[in-house]
């Protein structure tokens, strides 16, 4: 950490209230939505907190360990959780998520992000019609 | 769809989601929460569940590649992630006492915002 990264991560021996913030937040909707909760953590850390892109990204997924925990021991303990549908998602989550970091140098930033956006405002409509 | 099927399916869509991940820095649940209440047809509350369940392991395996690569402060972030996990469980206690058709449209008008930012990001962007 001495070489890289944003000036902050060395500073930040303690926890911070901003970040106690941002950690609550995150798990908030988390736990609400059955999301990991990185889509507000991140720009929070960056926009908020001062942290570098690529650093925001690694707080982020690290939060959401103790997040998701929390979020899957609640519902699990409601008898929610679907063990096998799980597992097999994750199985091929895990292997994608190798494959999708590799792409990334790869592929344009805004066919991507326009195609993939208009296809969420469309599933989002889908979801919220459909009984 | 017979169970065998459905799981293949799944090890599919896990991948998809996987590689978006990877690619446009969006988590898994927000793909995984409709493709489970959409196609596969699990209820609401069930989808969150098991999309949380999905989210953790990929999010360990991301979190110890990053760590490895000194980027970030996983010992850090750990803390705040577990006052993160009181909300965590406070957010999941309120959304099992929504009907499940409110927590779908909830859901539903994250997505849409979700969306919508990534349009706008998308237009921001060079062209390439």
């Amino acid at each position: 950490m001495q070489d890289a990264g944003s000036p902050r991560i060395a500073r930040a021996r303690f926890v911070d209230p901003q970040l106690l913030a941002i950690g609550l937040a995150g798990g908030v909707l988390s736990g609400l939505l059955g999301v990991g909760g990185g889509i507000v953590m991140v720009p929070l850390l960056v926009i908020w907190a001062g942290y570098a892109q690529r650093d925001a990204h690694a707080m982020s997924l690290g939060a959401i360990v103790p997040i998701s925990i929390a979020g899957v021991l609640t519902y699990g303990i409601a008898g929610e959780v679907r063990l096998p549908e799980a597992l097999a998602l994750a199985v091929g989550a895990v292997a994608g998520a190798r494959v999708g970091a590799g792409l990334l140098s790869r592929l344009g930033d805004r066919p991507l992000k326009l195609a993939f956006g208009s296809f969420l405002v469309a599933v989002a409509i889908l979801m919220a019609i459909r009984r | 769809m017979s169970f065998a099927i459905l799981l293949a399916a799944l090890v599919a869509f896990g991948a998809v989601t996987g590689v978006a991940a990877g690619v446009l820095g969006v988590g898994g649940g927000i793909l995984m929460v409709p493709f489970l209440t959409l196609v596969a047809g699990m209820p609401q509350h069930a989808a969150e569940a098991t999309s949380l369940l999905v989210v953790l392991p990929t999010a360990i395996v991301a979190s110890l590649v990053l760590h490895r690569r000194g980027v970030g402060d996983l010992g850090l972030a750990l803390r705040f992630g577990v006052i993160g996990a009181a909300g965590a469980a406070g957010g999941a206690l309120l959304a099992l006492e929504l009907p499940g058709r409110s927590l779908r449209v909830v859901f539903a008008v994250f997505l849409a915002l979700v969306g919508l930012r990534l349009i706008h990001d998308g237009l921001q962007t060079e062209r390439t």
